[in-house]
């Protein structure tokens, strides 16, 4: 079965795509910044953080194009 | 008794696969694509900030490096023995390795790649981790191979009149 997708559809499907793989991103840092926090690896903590910030930001630009 | 056959309405919008599969589920319509990416990118936000707050209490989390006291009396310790303590607190495991006779190393028991006990191999006269194959070497706990990137946490140790005390640690 074939269905048509429109170009604005393909790139919302698109952005969706890079969304979630952001998202996942950002599940493995925390999973790095919970074991700095365990061993007490300041450094590799506010790293991460600010990884997963970027990450965000990102998220949030490609939502903001996705709405315009 | 006759019935009329029943027929469907066919908008002009509504997909071919959808006249062929003319089934819908409930509430299919209640989350478009770009709710869903506004939910992810929520999340993210979400996601980001307990990420920040890890790193911060990271940051403020004091750790007790211990405070000096007695842990056996070095005759209890053959050369090339162990012996097994808890350091700076009840539940942190620690190890010490007499390696000559007025010799003392001690160490965390936690391996610094995932936390498990590490034990002496004094076949091979290095600490061993037998979760991952992680090994130390034995006087100063520094990574031989596997996974652990750092060395394992030192303890300071000195034999006064007799008796091993533990000064501090440095995890």
């Amino acid at each position: 079965m074939r269905t048509t997708t429109t170009r604005a559809g393909r790139t919302t499907n698109a952005i969706l795509v890079y969304l979630v793989i952001l998202v996942s991103l950002q599940i493995f840092l925390v999973s790095v910044a919970v074991e700095a926090f365990t061993t007490g690896d300041r450094s590799v903590a506010w790293a991460s953080a600010a990884a997963s910030i970027v990450l965000a930001a990102g998220a949030a630009l490609f939502t903001r194009a996705l709405q315009q | 008794m006759t019935s009329e056959p029943e027929t469907t309405e066919q908008s002009p919008e509504e997909p071919i696969w959808h006249r062929d599969f003319p089934y819908s589920a409930a509430g299919e319509e209640e989350v478009t694509r770009r709710e869903f990416a506004r939910y992810l990118a929520l999340g993210s936000g979400v996601i980001a900030a307990g990420t920040l707050g890890i790193a911060a209490w990271t940051q403020l989390r004091t750790i007790n490096h211990g405070e000096p006291r007695p842990i056996v009396a070095l005759d209890a310790v053959p050369v090339g023995g162990t012996h097994l303590f808890q350091y700076p607190t009840s539940s942190d495991p620690a190890i010490l390795l007499r390696t000559a006779a007025d010799e003392v190393v001690g160490f965390s028991q936690k391996c610094t790649h995932l936390g498990c006990v590490v034990f002496f191999q004094s076949s091979e006269n290095r600490w061993h981790c037998p979760c991952h194959e992680g090994n130390f070497e034995a006087r100063t706990g520094a990574v031989i191979s596997g996974p652990p990137t750092r060395p394992l946490g030192r303890i300071a140790l000195e034999i006064r009149d007799g008796t091993i005390w533990a000064l501090g640690s440095n995890p």
